[in-house]
């Protein structure tokens, strides 16, 4: 099924690729592709750091870190007698998230003319694409793209390597991205050394998410003063492609700038909520992150708005939960999805990651006592911020936001001995069928 | 107060100055303030920060951060538990979870008692569960060996059993498999661990996960004993405690000692102590009785026996040694025979040069060197365990591990160690020629090692030295052979000695060994029932307990007693004997001051430079296509490793290394079945091919090289 595409504009990251994807050379070099790389190879490398400093792009993978300045990290050639590695993270597996994947289809050259400044901006000879292993169309149209690049010459003397994953959700996370690509099991490392010092191979390694990567040619082209214009300057400059999914009625990827509400996302671009339903939550961000209730949707989706209410930008999912949705089915999938995606390297997530889907699912089934809340919140606690990297967090932060936001409907299932929901998984509209939905409704019909 | 490579780090409080870059725990720990860790430990290389038990806090950080993956850094401010509400909070969180899947089984756990994870839940733990669910359970427990078993339940998945693995032994044997909650420790491809160094993680495991068979149910820590003692299995000398109960020695534990064995050992130091309850072991002296062939008698008739014989050889007594005898051993037999019988014949196994003397240095030097020279072409691991394990360190610390002299690494290195394994060496003598040549002398982090098949060969040549100067007379006939030890009594050439022989007197451990060919057999006894010293490869004098004693009077006491009847005064105690050939040997040490973690003293007259002749390299082969065998004594073989039934299944594999070139010359590559030739005869094995090993040898464990010697033409079967 093809994914929906829109915008709201300015069109900076899929510009030219909104009705047609620009995947051959021809078609990408007419709407002014590989420009920016001449230009930007005639400038010093510390020029083009300095214009992606000044432009205030930021990581889209989650982090949301100032781009500038981590190439800025990285010591120069003169300074180490090792490699310099460019690495873009395109193992995109958050939940809700498929953004990275329609660039990639859409913009292939783009994402590789931005590889190739970077490269150039850090000195960089050798540039890695990490992809996603489920990501087989994905992987052939990069594929395809880079022997067009390479046949064309415009490598110069950076060599490109695309590496297929192979299916754990931990190797999205950048060192463990870094280990699974030196052919080790895939565990994220202690920071700090941190990869600007000792990364792929432990050599200085500039990490990057796809997207990120993908809006460095537009920052050249449109220069960084006005590409720090757009959106809401001047923290959340640039556009995003935002992953509107759950229950509405245009779900797609939609390019749009910070700063657009989740109202005007949910509502007008995507339709509002399907089937005349309420809406409940927002998955915003990704899973990893607290939900936002309904009542918040007409939050600006910027990196400050957010943060005031706890909350965090992602990497752009917006996921629109209606009133059919057990929140404690909900936060008990999320769980399960981390207890399965946890690498087994540190104590709190290996063993919290379970412990948390045990709570959760004595919830669900309704035998918990009023005791448990206290506990789930502690274990909860106990695990955030005290894991060797953030995968813990990710399954604690939204199954506690669960809890507070929406503790009536946990006792709900307290009170009824079950979930309330009816027989069926309330999760079947709000994301892909599996058998690990997990489910326990109560005997009698329930009211909803 | 700070100088460049001190800085100030303010721990709980307390400032303390230490070098830039220490670890937090050990910075912690010089101010006396304990940061407890699981899976942190240095000598497994980089920390991985994956337990969270060392959670500090440190300021001007958001997050708790691992003390263990922190250095000191001038000016750092930390607060561990004692004095931070967070960091305790952590840390028993930590050890809330660590618990919630533990099966809590210590009462039938034998690492009950002496486990770190109860010590630690006790210090920092929360006193009750508050997990009501089912816990992870798995099959248990599973034998990853015939040595080591493997409890997953009990499993903290510290992975220093993996990385001990991957970046020690460098085996890669131990892998962790599955994700998250089902992580399991396991072995790759399910195959038994197997390898010379396996054991070690029992001692890393800091939990009953991984636990010696041997051990199992065995003992609990209040009514054990470790008693300090060193290895007498081979030259390298490893410290170690043996742990006694109730008289027997019940499982080889590592005792650190930096210089020579960093803490870790090798299996058969380690699992090779159950040779003592062999089912063979002699106990009672036997003496051959006319027409009723071999009976016990007592240690009267023994000692009578023995004087008889002594006497009735008229001066003509040869002794044959081990190189397992203690020094004090070797010096009471010789003077026994030297100075009672007029003797001053004795034949060794092997040659002990004192020529490395001019280039002592510790084992860990190994460590430090740019280029470490191997000569030889007998396995490292197979002939002194542990230097393999530091040559396998310098290499990851970036050094280049040459086979040749002539190397062009060896060049312009500042530091370089040579390392001499295989036969041929003179005792040491070449490779001292080799390192005099190289201009080592003096230069620091320089020397020789010569790695010697017997576990103080070096020490029994000093004392029969000491003994006396005279020349042995030439003899053309034996009158009587005492043969000293398990090994001398298993070695061919000696069996042929004692066909020459008009009587033979046996000192051994096992029937086995003893039975059929002497007059009369005296019980051996082990290194771990002996009290003494060894002079182990590096030159180091280093001293033996008594960990349990021995089912019969020790070597020291009958010999003193045989002694005293030839008027010979001989004490009965290493002490004192020790005391008479310290002068001779040891500048006059006392046996008091040779100390638990003896320090490498060297030889007071040892030679400053060397003047060996060179010595020539053995021929090339005379048809110009075959290779040169070289047929090794494995690590796991000798009288002591045949009687530990669980050891067996490490014996060597039915294989020929051969290098890479040779391999492709012949078509031929790993798992190959070959066919080995030489002179008529012919094996079959399975080829290895090792990109390490240099041309033009092939190279087989004695025991599977059948009638080979010489140069053997080899190739692929069908």
């Amino acid at each position: 099924m093809e994914t929906r595409i829109g915008a709201e504009p300015p069109v900076v990251i899929l510009d030219g690729a909104l009705e047609e994807p620009l995947r051959d050379l021809d078609s990408y070099r007419a709407v002014g592709g590989y420009a920016q790389l001449e230009r930007a190879r005639a400038m010093t490398p510390q020029q083009v750091t300095e214009a992606l400093i000044q432009s205030n792009l930021r990581g889209r993978g989650g982090a949301f870190f100032p781009t500038g300045r981590k190439a800025s990290f990285i010591p120069t050639p003169d300074k180490v007698a090792k490699p310099i590695y460019l690495t873009v993270n395109a193992d995109e597996s958050e939940p809700g998230t498929f953004k990275d994947r329609e660039i990639m289809l859409r913009v292939p050259h783009r994402l590789i003319e931005g590889c190739l400044i970077a490269a150039h901006a850090i000195q960089s000879k050798h540039v890695f694409i990490y992809i996603r292993g489920e990501y087989s169309t994905e992987y052939e149209v990069l594929g395809a793209a880079l022997a067009e690049v390479r046949a064309a010459g415009l490598l110069a003397d950076v060599e490109l390597t695309i590496h297929r994953g192979a299916g754990a959700y931990i190797c999205g996370e950048e060192t463990a991205l870094l280990e699974s690509l030196e052919g080790k099991r895939g565990q994220p490392r202690s920071k700090p050394p941190f990869p600007a010092i000792e990364g792929l191979y432990d050599s200085p390694t500039l990490i990057n998410n796809v997207e990120t990567i993908t809006n460095v040619p537009k920052v050249l082209e449109l220069g960084p003063e006005e590409y720090a214009q757009i959106g809401a300057p001047p923290d959340s400059t640039g556009t995003r492609v935002f992953c509107l999914s759950g229950n509405v009625v245009r779900p797609g990827a939609y390019e749009a700038p910070h700063g657009i509400t989740v109202r005007h996302l949910i509502e007008d671009l995507g339709g509002g909520i399907a089937d005349g339903r309420q809406l409940k939550a927002v998955m915003v961000g990704g899973s990893s992150f607290p939900v936002m209730t309904a009542d918040q949707i007409d939050m600006r989706l910027d990196v400050d708005s957010l943060a005031q209410k706890g909350l965090f930008i992602g990497s752009g999912v917006i996921t629109a939960i209606d009133d059919r949705t057990c929140i404690v089915q909900f936060a008990l999938r999320i769980a399960q999805f981390y207890m399965h995606e946890s690498c087994g390297k540190c104590t709190p997530c290996r063993v919290g990651t379970r412990w948390l889907v045990q709570l959760v699912r004595s919830f669900e089934e309704g035998s918990a006592s009023e005791e448990d809340f206290d506990l789930l919140l502690d274990v909860c606690d106990r695990i955030i911020g005290k894991c060797l990297c953030v995968l813990g967090d990710s399954a604690a932060m939204p199954v506690a936001s669960c809890v507070t936001k929406f503790r009536d409907e946990f006792r709900a299932h307290l009170e009824h001995g079950g979930c309330p929901f009816g027989e069926d998984s309330s999760l079947a509209h709000l994301f892909a069928p599996s058998d690990q939905h997990h489910h326990n409704p109560v005997a009698q019909e329930a009211p909803v | 107060m700070s100088t460049p490579d001190a800085v100030r780090v303010t721990i709980d409080g307390q400032d303390v100055h230490i070098a830039k870059g220490t670890g937090l725990v050990e910075t912690a720990l010089s101010a006396g303030i304990e940061i407890p860790v699981f899976c942190y430990e240095p000598r497994l290389g980089e920390p991985i920060g994956a337990c969270r038990m060392c959670l500090v806090e440190v300021e001007g950080m958001p997050k708790l951060q691992t003390a263990c993956t922190m250095t000191a850094q001038d000016g750092m401010v930390v607060k561990t538990a004692r004095t931070s509400k967070k960091s305790a909070e952590g840390q028993n969180a930590t050890l809330e979870f660590i618990l919630v899947n533990h099966p809590l089984d210590c009462p039938v756990c034998d690492k009950g008692g002496e486990c770190p994870l109860q010590d630690l839940t006790f210090r920092y733990g929360p006193g009750k569960t508050r997990m009501s669910f089912e816990k992870t359970t798995f099959e248990k427990p599973i034998p990853i060996s015939p040595t080591i078993s493997l409890d997953r339940e009990r499993c903290i998945l510290c992975y220093r059993c993996t990385r001990f693995s991957e970046s020690v032994s460098e085996d890669g044997q131990l892998v962790a498999r599955n994700r998250g909650a089902m992580s399991v420790i396991t072995t790759f491809a399910d195959e038994p661990y197997t390898g010379p160094f396996t054991g070690n993680v029992t001692e890393l495991c800091p939990v009953g996960a991984l636990l010696p068979t041997q051990y199992r149910f065995e003992a609990r820590p209040w009514e054990i004993v470790d008693v300090p003692t060193v290895c007498g299995m081979c030259p390298v000398g490893c410290n170690t405690h043996a742990t006694v109960r109730e008289g027997k020695v019940k499982r080889i534990l590592s005792r650190n000692h930096p210089e020579i064995d960093e803490g870790w050992l090798c299996d058969k130091g380690r699992f090779g102590f159950t040779h003592l309850r062999a089912a063979d072991r002699i106990v009672d002296p036997i003496k051959r009785v006319r027409r009723r062939g071999f009976e016990p008698v007592s240690w009267d008739d023994a000692l009578d026996e023995a004087e008889r014989l002594l006497r009735a050889a008229h001066g003509r007594v040869v002794v044959a040694l081990s190189g397992s005898e203690t020094v004090e051993e070797a010096y009471a037999l010789a003077k026994l025979v030297r100075h009672g019988a007029g003797s001053h014949e004795a034949v060794l196994p092997e040659e002990i040069s004192d020529a490395l003397d001019a280039y002592r240095l510790p084992l860990s030097a190994i460590a430090g060197a740019q280029v470490v020279v191997v000569l030889g072409d007998e396995p490292v691991a197979e002939r002194a365990p542990i230097v393999d394990l530091w040559i396998k360190q310098a290499r990851r610390k970036g050094a280049k591990v040459v086979g040749s002299p002539d190397d062009d690494a060896v060049r312009g290195a500042e530091r370089v160690v040579l390392v001499w394994s295989g036969p041929g060496g003179r005792g040491g003598a070449r490779v001292a020629e080799l390192a005099e040549r190289l201009g080592l002398a003096g230069k620091p982090g320089c020397g020789a090692f010569y790695l010697p098949q017997t576990p103080n060969g070096r020490g029994v040549a000093d004392a029969w030295s000491a003994c006396s100067d005279d020349e042995p007379a030439e003899a053309d006939s034996i009158g009587l052979l005492i043969v000293s030890g398990d090994e001398a009594a298993g070695n061919d050439n000696v069996r042929a000695l004692a066909e020459r022989a008009d009587s033979v007197i046996v000192v051994s451990m096992f029937h086995g060994l003893a039975a059929g060919w002497a007059d009369l057999v005296l019980p051996g006894t082990s290194y771990l029932e002996r009290d003494g010293t060894y002079v182990n490869l590096e030159g180091r004098l280093q001293r033996l307990r008594q960990t349990v004693p021995p089912p019969g009077p020790s070597e020291l006491e009958w010999i003193s007693q045989l002694a005293a009847r030839l008027g010979v005064e001989l004490a009965p105690d290493a002490p004192a004997v020790f005391a008479e050939l310290s002068a001779r040997c040891y500048g006059g040490l006392s046996f008091g001051e040779v100390g638990e973690r003896a320090p490498l003293r060297g030889y007071v007259d040892a030679p400053a430079h060397v003047e060996a002749p060179p010595v020539p390299e053995p021929a090339p082969s005379t048809n110009g296509h075959g290779l040169r065998l070289v047929a090794y004594k494995p690590l796991f073989s000798g009288p002591a490793v045949e009687r530990v039934t669980e050891l067996q299944f490490q014996r060597p594999q039915a294989e020929v290394e051969l290098s890479a070139d040779d391999a492709k010359a012949r078509g031929i590559s790993t798992g190959d079945s070959v066919t080995l030739g030489s002179n008529g005869s012919s094996v079959v094995l399975r080829a290895r091919v090792n990109k390490r090993l240099r041309a033009s040898i092939a190279r087989v464990a004695v025991e599977h090289a059948g009638g080979l010697s010489g140069y053997v033409e080899v190739t692929r079967n069908a």
